[in-house]
């Protein structure tokens, strides 16, 4: 029975839970583990070597991490360009799954870099080297956080401070929303173009290294590829927030949303799939997909890990039931996630016999990176109020609040 | 022997030495200390004219080796060297004077020479308690030394006591033992370390001295570049062993007797700076440590000999590739199993938990929501 | 969907807007995404294998030259064996021996101061940069450490100080902090005993060793120097009787990857154009719904008020 959702909440659980607890611990940890590296060198904390110099950090806190968060570009398309409005309710959790995975990823990629004190030059345009695709995702992000995926997280903040009490935040906050209103389109417009533009170099930052990248991912058409599955992963990631978010804290089951959340992520992944064989085809590296050695097997598994779920998710049937859809968007998340892990890592052959797998203290980091951005959701989602539920869960109807617009 | 018309001789030298035979000892000591033949010329000439320098040598905290090792030489042998090449004035271990006469003759040297003498230092001079532990006819080492050295030409210290302490000034160094560089403080001093000093090194500084009119190029321990330039190790016949991984593990075994590289048994060759790999003593092959199959124990440097101990593998100044070359890829990164493990973990555990949860979803989740019933202001539902 | 017939029209001439730009500018975009030619007073080195005896002088040479310290790890203190290039090692003599043994060649590996570097097209912030004659020099005060230029280079060479807390990347830079100055070659060159490698301007040596192939027809491997146009070009050059790849020397084609990436980006970006062209497009497009939405909202909350006060 689907139940529609047309407000956010905040939760009113405690946040002291111990599975919140156990994330922060292991943010903490990972804090405390960023400044021993910062104290004795990346030697000493990841697994790191020449032939690999990008790890866990820069591949799956940075490169997957982001794509995840593109959950808020995502939804945002589908309503401001698609004019879906029923996506109105989620974009607060949207924004946020954005923000807290470009957060984290900001802040893993802070710890991964060998020389953070020259990071100062970024300010001044004379030293960038405007060919440098690194630069151009450096740039965006940065600017991408502090201006987009801030201005779009406003609106919950912003209502709490109307509401504190005192006349004078209240007054500040009606302010700043005046003024939000009154430039939004301009806001939104930038936060589709900076993701475009980063999401998509995040995919051409792999044709430097050309030949160094097996030829099943290596291809032109790599930032097409990277934006497509931003996208992907953006809904995927929404969806599985979402889903267990209802389960958790029994928002309601909005199978409107849900479902179409899952239709539309199903076609684009399809759409994906048929686009990378084609590339592959007109490559001529189509028969390498079948030679089962381990590139073959990778790519194999993750072409599965995104068709079964995909073609799975076409059924209504299986849409409308909450436990599949949980399960086969999961299955897809992870396809998409081993897609963009996979040209810098697993597919990257450098020369000579180097293996490289991330040490302890370095999965440590990046499952704590991760955690930090478990734990910030939480306390967002519990002191402000972003998440979707209908409205049998409101008791009392209210009325409708001025920031509701947002 | 030849009419007195042509200066065939130079007329210092001893008689019955004709032209022939002097000229053979002059080539035989430069080229024993890697002059060249114009360099012998020049001794030549400067004996020629009369030039033979007065030597003044005084002995000190020492054992009298750095001398018994300069008896040795043949090429030229002492004989030739104090009689046609220098004018040895003052040795208290070669001079058949003694007693007062002895301190006479070195007063009268110092004075006649002054100025132009060379003055060989051969043992370390005690300085603990004004340097009271060495004296003779009760004046100390230390008066003793700056008075020869107050008027000497040019002070050459032999022997590693004299260049830095040598043995006496082993530790606990009871009595002060110091190089004489120390005491004769601002005074530029030739130091030749070892123990024994090789005395071919001594000779060719002399011979240098005397053709040329100055010293040789010393590094800043003031040791002649010609003899300590280089390390032991940089000039091993034993070398390709060590190049290429062969080592004597103890003495005796296979590897010992095969001549392999000393090494591991502790040779300081590596971090000595001498020439006994090239020059060798008692002009036998293979008459120095290393040769005779004993670790170098390190005797010209004051930081390794009777210092540090004999077995204990030495420091290696400036190290170079060995006899194995890097192949074309060399496999290079470590897979901890223990990340893999951590890594496992973390992974399957989030799977599992997903698969859990997704197990539990279901599009009814319950009537009663876990939030506790809500108050009847309208207002409140998204308030604190 | 609720996309109607004027919002596709409105996406689709931003659209055809944009790519019409980018044809017009595409001309200014190939220039620059051409490969670029090698300079006039290029310098290089040019290093023949089969002159080579593996003697390594030129390593103790360049070590001390750059004032680095010997790696000793793999030898437990004994010796300077760096088994790869590292953050101590920019100059390294490997063997090669084919797995028969019929043939051997010692291969002299260091950074092979490309014409079109991929990592000067890759760093961020210009640290590694052209210098004068050509040399990829690399800048402290610049680099971030982000290790891009580890990923790009073809030859693996940019080494990173992985146990420091303030790591450099480490290559060789033809010792051009004393060439001119103190010196008139390199290290290596200088004590080269056999001059298996020689120093000087690109076009003198790539001359010198077309005519060394001339005159040994057969000699050398496939008649070719290596660094002629492989990968648009290095200012290295190696002459070799063995296949080059089996010394480690990748195949390449005579574009640079980093002309690649220039050719896809200047496309894409125009220069800035292309996204303040969809940034204008996009703004128009939300406008127009944020229009609507306001509506709707006034809309509701009308309705609501309205529902309220019936209750």
């Amino acid at each position: 029975m689907t139940e529609k959702w047309e407000r956010c909440i905040r939760l009113k659980e405690p946040l002291l839970t111990k599975p919140f607890k156990f994330m922060l611990g292991l943010a903490g940890f990972a804090m405390l583990l960023g400044l021993l590296r910062e104290v004795s060198g990346l030697g000493y904390v990841t697994g790191l070597n020449d032939g690999y110099a990008w790890g866990l950090f820069k591949n799956w806190n940075v490169t997957a991490l982001t794509a995840l968060g593109s959950g808020g570009y995502a939804v945002a398309v589908m309503a401001w360009i698609f004019n879906e409005r029923k996506f109105h309710p989620i974009m607060r959790t949207a924004v946020l799954t954005s923000l807290v995975g470009y957060g984290t990823g900001m802040v893993a990629l802070g710890f991964d870099v060998g020389r953070p004190w020259n990071f100062i030059h970024i300010i001044n345009p004379k030293t960038w080297n405007h060919h440098s695709v690194l630069l151009e995702v450096a740039v965006c992000m940065t600017a991408y956080v502090i201006l987009a995926l801030n201005f779009e997280n406003m609106p919950p903040f912003l209502e709490r401070m109307h509401k504190s009490g005192d006349p004078k935040q209240s007054e500040r906050a009606l302010k700043i929303f005046h003024f939000m209103q009154s430039t939004f389109p301009f806001w939104i417009a930038l936060a589709f173009v900076l993701p475009s533009m980063h999401q998509s170099s995040l995919g051409s930052l792999m044709f430097l290294a050309g030949e160094r990248v097996h030829p099943l991912w290596q291809s032109p058409r790599l930032p097409l590829f990277y934006l497509l599955m931003a996208y992907i992963l953006g809904f995927a990631c929404v969806l599985l927030v979402l889903l267990l978010s209802t389960y958790v804290w029994k928002l309601g089951w909005d199978e409107v949303i849900l479902g179409r959340l899952a239709v539309v992520m199903s076609w684009l992944t399809l759409l994906w799939l048929v686009l990378q064989f084609v590339d592959l085809a007109y490559r001529g590296v189509f028969e390498d997909a079948f030679t089962f050695d381990r590139y073959s097997i990778v790519f194999l598994a993750e072409t599965l890990l995104l068709l079964v779920p995909s073609l799975a998710l076409q059924s209504a049937y299986l849409r409308s039931k909450p436990s599949y859809l949980f399960q086969f968007t999961l299955l897809l998340a992870i396809g998409g996630l081993l897609y963009r892990f996979t040209p810098t890592s697993i597919a990257f052959i450098p020369l000579g016999h180097y293996t490289y797998f991330p040490s302890v203290i370095e999965i440590l980091m990046s499952a704590g990176f991760t955690a930090l951005a478990v734990v910030i959701f939480l306390y967002a989602v519990k002191k402000f109020a972003i998440l979707p539920a209908s409205r049998s869960k409101i008791a009392a109807e209210a009325a409708i609040r001025p920031f509701d617009t947002l | 022997m030849r009419d007195d018309m042509s200066p065939a001789v130079p007329p210092t030298v001893r008689p019955g030495l004709d032209r022939r035979m002097f000229l053979k000892v002059v080539a035989q000591a430069t080229a024993a200390v890697g002059m060249t033949s114009a360099m012998a010329a020049k001794v030549v000439a400067a004996v020629e004219k009369g030039a033979r320098p007065s030597v003044i040598w005084l002995h000190f905290q020492e054992c009298t080796g750095c001398t018994e090792s300069l008896l040795r030489t043949s090429h030229p042998g002492l004989a030739e060297v104090l009689f046609d090449l220098i004018s040895l004035d003052y040795h208290e271990t070669l001079m058949a004077a003694a007693g007062h006469q002895a301190e006479e003759a070195l007063e009268s040297a110092i004075k006649k020479n002054a100025g132009k003498y060379i003055l060989v230092v051969e043992g370390a001079v005690p300085t603990k308690e004004n340097g009271i532990y060495m004296q003779i006819a009760q004046k100390t080492g230390i008066d003793m030394l700056k008075h020869a050295a107050s008027s000497a030409g040019a002070v050459v210290a032999i022997g590693s006591c004299a260049s830095w302490g040598g043995v006496p000034s082993a530790d606990p160094n009871p009595t002060g033992a110091s190089g004489i560089n120390k005491i004769l403080e601002g005074k530029m001093v030739v130091t030749l370390p070892g123990c024994p000093a090789n005395p071919y090194i001594l000779l060719g500084t002399l011979l240098q001295f005397v053709a040329l009119g100055k010293l040789p190029e010393l590094d800043e321990l003031g040791r002649p570049r010609f003899a300590y330039g280089r390390t032991i190790h940089e000039h091993c016949p034993r070398r390709a062993h060590f190049d290429a991984g062969r080592f004597a593990e103890e003495f005796g075994d296979e590897g010992h007797r095969l001549g392999y590289c000393l090494y591991k048994l502790g040779c300081k060759g590596p971090s000595t700076h001498a020439s006994c790999s090239v020059l060798q003593f008692c002009e036998v092959v293979d008459a120095w440590p290393i040769g005779l199959g004993h670790p170098c124990f390190g005797c010209t440097e004051q930081a390794v000999a009777f210092r540090v101990p004999m077995l204990k593998p030495a420091e290696i100044v400036r190290p170079t590739p060995p006899s194995t070359y890097a192949p074309v890829a060399a496999p290079q990164g470590f897979i901890s199993p223990l990340a893999t493990a951590v890594g496992g973990l973390i992974g399957g555990a989030l799977l599992g938990a997903g698969w859990m949860a997704s197990r539990g979803m279901k599009e009814k989740p319950g009537t009663t929501p876990p939030t506790p019933p809500p108050n009847q202001n309208p207002d409140s539902s998204d308030k604190e | 969907m609720d996309v109607n017939r004027r919002d596709v029209l409105k996406v689709l001439l931003g659209g055809t807007a944009a790519t019409a730009i980018a044809a017009s500018t595409a001309h200014i975009a190939k220039a620059e995404a051409d490969t670029i030619p090698p300079l006039e007073d290029a310098v290089g080195l040019l290093y023949d294998a089969t002159k080579c005896i593996g003697c390594r002088a030129c390593m103790p040479a360049c070590a001390n030259a750059n004032g680095l310290p010997a790696d000793r790890g793999a030898s437990h203190g004994m010796y300077m064996q760096p088994e790869a290039l590292n953050s101590l090692t920019k100059n390294l003599i490997k063997l090669y021996v084919a797995p028969d043994g019929h043939e051997r060649s010692f291969i002299k590996q260091q950074c092979m101061h490309c014409v079109d570097p991929s990592c000067v097209s890759g760093c961020p912030m210009q640290a590694l940069h052209k210098e004068p004659h050509g040399v990829v020099g690399w800048d402290p005060s610049l680099c971030i450490g982000c290790r891009y230029c580890q990923i790009a280079c073809p030859f693996n060479i940019p080494k990173f100080e992985w146990y420091r807390v303030n790591p450099k990347i480490v290559k060789c830079e033809l010792c051009r902090h004393i060439v001119g100055k103190t010196v008139s070659q390199p290290a290596c060159t200088q004590v080269c005993p056999t001059h298996a490698v020689v120093y000087g301007k690109r076009s003198d040596l790539l001359a010198e060793a077309h005519r060394r192939v001339k005159e040994n027809p057969g000699y050398y491997f496939e008649d070719r120097v290596y660094g002629e146009t492989e990968g648009g070009g290095t200012q290295c050059l190696i002459l070799s009787h063995v296949d080059y790849s089996k010394l480690g020397l990748p195949k390449m084609g005579p574009q640079s990857n980093a002309s690649r990436v220039r050719r896809v980006t200047n496309v894409i970006y125009q220069g800035f154009l292309t996204p303040v062209v969809i940034y204008g497009g996009l703004v128009a497009i939300i406008r127009d719904r944020w229009k609507a939405h306001l509506e709707h909202v006034a809309h509701d909350r009308a309705r609501h008020e309205a529902k309220e006060t019936h209750v």
